[in-house]
C-alpha cells in the first residue's frame, strides 16, 4: 500500500452537496376553540384501527362519565388503515360527525 | 410522542395537543391501560378545556425549509462526520457528492436536474432528479443505476405502496426491489447465487442509495419518525432480480403489465425473509415447503422465491405461476388457534367476521392469491425463501417501468466491464 497516496488523498478537500430536500411549506392551521368544562358536551372519541385504540378510548369514556355524569360520548370508527380520514370514501360521514360533537379524543395507541 | 407531534405538524397542525403516553402501547394489557388512562385524565381533560394560546389559534413557522445547496467542504473523515451528525447517513461511510460526482451521475437521466419525481413522506421532500444523484453518489451507486433509482422514486411514493405507514410503522418494514428486463444484464444486478447477500454494486448501492433517500428526502428519522421495534437489515439494502433467461414462465414485470423488452423495478414492504430447505425435490416437495412455512403471525404480501431448477421442475408438471399463487392461498393454511386472527388482532384491525366458530377450523394466511407472486432466482440448491409483508388493504406490489436515457449503450459500455474478477486459489 502506498502509505504516501494515502495520507495524500485524506488531506483532499471536497465541497459537496446537500442530500437534504427542500420542501414546499405547508399551509399551518390552528386547532379550534376549546369548551370552558365538558358538563353536558358531547365528545366524540376517534378509533383507529390500532389494538389498544378501543382499549384507552373505553377507559377514558368510562372514567370520563363517572367524573362528569352529563358528558355524552359519540364514537367514530375510521374507514382506512394510516389514511387521513377525509381522503376515504368515509369523509361525508367523518364531517357530519365532527360537526355534531364539541370536542374529539383519539388514542394513537401505537 | 414525537412521531405523533411530527405527523401533526407535517400535515400542518403542529399545535394539535397531545397527553404523552403514560403506559406502554399497543401491547398493553387492559389494567395497564385503564392505569395509565387514570393517571392521564386530568391532563386530557385540561386539553380538552384549557383556552387556546395564541400560537395554537395561528402557529407559526419554525425551522428552515429551503436548504443550502452546498453545506460543507472539508476532509473525506471530516465530512463524514458532518453528515453523520446531521442524521444524513446510514452509519457506513459515505462517498463525497461533490458538483463533479454528481454530474457524472447525472448522465444517467435525460430529466433536468430540477425535475421533480416526486415526494417522499412524511417530510414530503421533494425528491429532484439533482437531490436523487446526490444520495446515489454518497452511496456508491453507478450513473447506470440512475434509471433505476427514478423508477424506485417513482415506485415508493406511489400511495399503493404507502410508505407513509411502511417507513414509519412499528413493523420494521423494508423496502424489496426487484429489478426485471434487460437492464439486470447492462447493470449486473445479480440473480443468481447470493443475489441476497454483499458483493454486487447495483444490488447493494440501489437499495442503499433508496435507504438514504427514503431518509434524507422523505424525512423519515429513527425513533422519531421511523417507530420499527426492532429494525431492519433489509433496510441497508435489499435488491435483486429475476433469472429470467433461466426462468420458465413470464416474468414479475410482464405479470404485472408491461412488456418483457421492458425493464422495470417492482417495490412492496416486508419485514421478514426466511429460507426453508426443501421437503422433496418433486414439485408436491416443493410447494409443501412453501404453504407449509408461511407466517400465520404475518400473512399479507408475499414474494416467495424459487430457484431455476425448482422452477423447472414445477414446470414440467404443468404449474404455472398462477396456479401456484392459488396453490398457496387455497392450501397454506393453519388451524384457526395458530392464526393471528384468532388473538383479536382482526377485531382492531377491522375484520370481524374472519375467525370461524372453531379453534380447529383451517384459516388461510395469505388474504388472496393476488398477495402473492413468484419470483424465480438465487443458485442451484435446496431452499425456498419467502418474503413477507404485511396485508393492509389496498396496498399493492407496484412497478414501474424505467426511462433509459439516449446515451444509455454508451454509458453502459463505460461501466460494463466493472465487476468482480476473484483471484484464483
Amino acid at each position: 500500500m502506498n502509505i504516501r497516496a494515502g495520507i495524500d488523498q485524506r488531506s483532499t478537500e471536497y465541497e459537496v452537496l446537500s442530500p437534504w430536500a427542500d420542501v414546499d411549506p405547508v399551509p399551518l392551521r390552528g386547532i379550534n376553540s376549546r369548551p370552558k368544562d365538558l358538563a353536558g358536551k358531547k365528545i366524540g372519541l376517534f378509533l383507529n384501527h390500532k389494538r389498544a385504540g378501543h382499549l384507552s378510548l373505553s377507559a377514558f369514556e368510562k372514567e370520563l362519565l363517572e367524573r362528569i355524569p352529563s358528558a355524552t360520548t359519540s364514537w367514530y370508527e375510521c374507514t382506512g388503515h394510516n389514511i387521513p380520514e377525509m381522503l376515504t370514501e368515509g369523509k361525508a360521514k367523518f364531517e357530519a360527525w365532527v360537526g355534531s360533537v364539541d370536542a374529539v379524543v383519539l388514542a394513537v395507541a401505537d | 410522542m414525537t412521531d405523533g407531534r411530527s405527523a401533526a405538524s407535517n400535515k400542518g397542525m403542529p399545535t394539535v395537543r397531545m397527553v404523552p403516553e403514560t403506559i406502554p402501547c399497543e401491547c398493553s394489557l387492559k389494567e395497564d391501560v385503564d392505569a395509565g388512562i387514570h393517571l392521564a385524565m386530568d391532563q386530557i381533560i385540561e386539553a380538552l378545556t384549557k383556552p387556546l394560546s395564541a400560537e395554537e389559534q395561528s402557529p407559526k413557522r419554525k425551522g428552515k425549509v429551503k436548504p443550502s445547496r452546498v453545506v460543507f467542504n472539508g476532509q473525506l473523515e471530516e465530512l463524514n462526520r458532518f453528515f453523520y451528525k446531521r442524521g444524513w447517513g446510514d452509519g457506513l461511510p459515505v462517498l463525497p457528492p461533490t458538483e463533479a460526482a454528481v454530474r457524472e451521475m447525472l448522465a444517467g437521466t435525460d430529466l433536468p436536474p430540477e425535475h421533480v419525481v416526486g415526494e417522499i413522506v412524511p417530510r414530503h421532500g421533494k425528491a429532484t432528479v439533482e437531490i436523487i444523484a446526490v444520495n446515489a453518489v454518497m452511496a456508491g451507486a453507478l450513473p447506470t443505476h440512475m434509471p433505476i433509482l427514478i423508477a424506485c422514486v417513482e415506485a415508493v411514493t406511489d400511495p399503493l405502496v404507502d410508505l407513509g405507514t411502511f417507513g414509519t410503522s412499528t413493523g420494521s418494514w423494508a423496502p424489496f426491489w426487484i429489478i426485471n428486463g434487460p437492464v439486470r444484464n447492462d447493470v449486473h444486478v445479480n440473480c443468481g447465487s447470493g443475489a441476497m447477500s454483499p458483493g454486487d454494486i447495483a444490488n447493494a448501492a440501489i437499495g442503499r442509495a433508496m435507504g438514504l433517500i427514503i431518509k434524507n428526502v422523505g424525512g423519515g428519522r429513527k425513533a422519531v419518525e421511523d417507530m420499527g421495534v426492532f429494525g431492519n437489515p433489509g433496510k441497508y439494502s435489499s435488491v435483486i432480480g429475476e433469472n429470467e433467461e433461466m426462468s420458465p414462465w413470464e416474468p414479475l414485470h410482464v405479470e404485472q403489465g408491461f412488456a418483457r423488452g421492458d425493464s422495470a423495478v417492482t417495490l412492496f414492504f416486508p419485514n421478514s425473509y426466511s429460507q426453508l430447505w426443501q421437503y422433496g425435490s418433486d414439485d408436491m416437495g416443493i410447494l409443501s415447503t412453501l404453504i407449509y412455512n408461511l407466517l400465520p403471525g404475518r400473512g399479507g404480501l408475499s414474494c416467495l422465491l424459487i430457484t431455476p431448477p425448482q422452477a423447472k421442475t414445477l414446470a414440467k408438471k404443468g404449474w404455472t405461476k398462477s396456479m401456484i399463487q392459488k396453490y398457496v392461498f387455497e392450501f397454506g393454511r393453519v388451524p384457526a388457534y395458530r392464526h393471528r386472527f384468532f388473538y383479536g388482532v382482526a377485531q382492531a384491525h377491522g375484520s370481524v367476521g374472519t375467525v370461524p366458530p372453531n379453534a380447529m377450523d383451517p384459516m388461510a394466511i395469505v388474504p388472496s392469491p393476488d398477495h402473492i407472486r413468484i419470483l424465480v432466482t438465487g443458485g442451484p440448491g435446496a431452499f425456498v425463501a419467502l418474503v413477507c409483508g404485511a396485508g393492509l388493504p389496498g396496498r399493492q406490489f407496484v412497478t414501474k417501468k424505467l426511462g433509459l436515457p439516449s446515451n444509455w449503450t454508451k454509458l453502459v459500455a463505460k461501466y460494463k466491464n466493472l465487476v468482480p474478477v476473484y483471484e484464483k486459489y
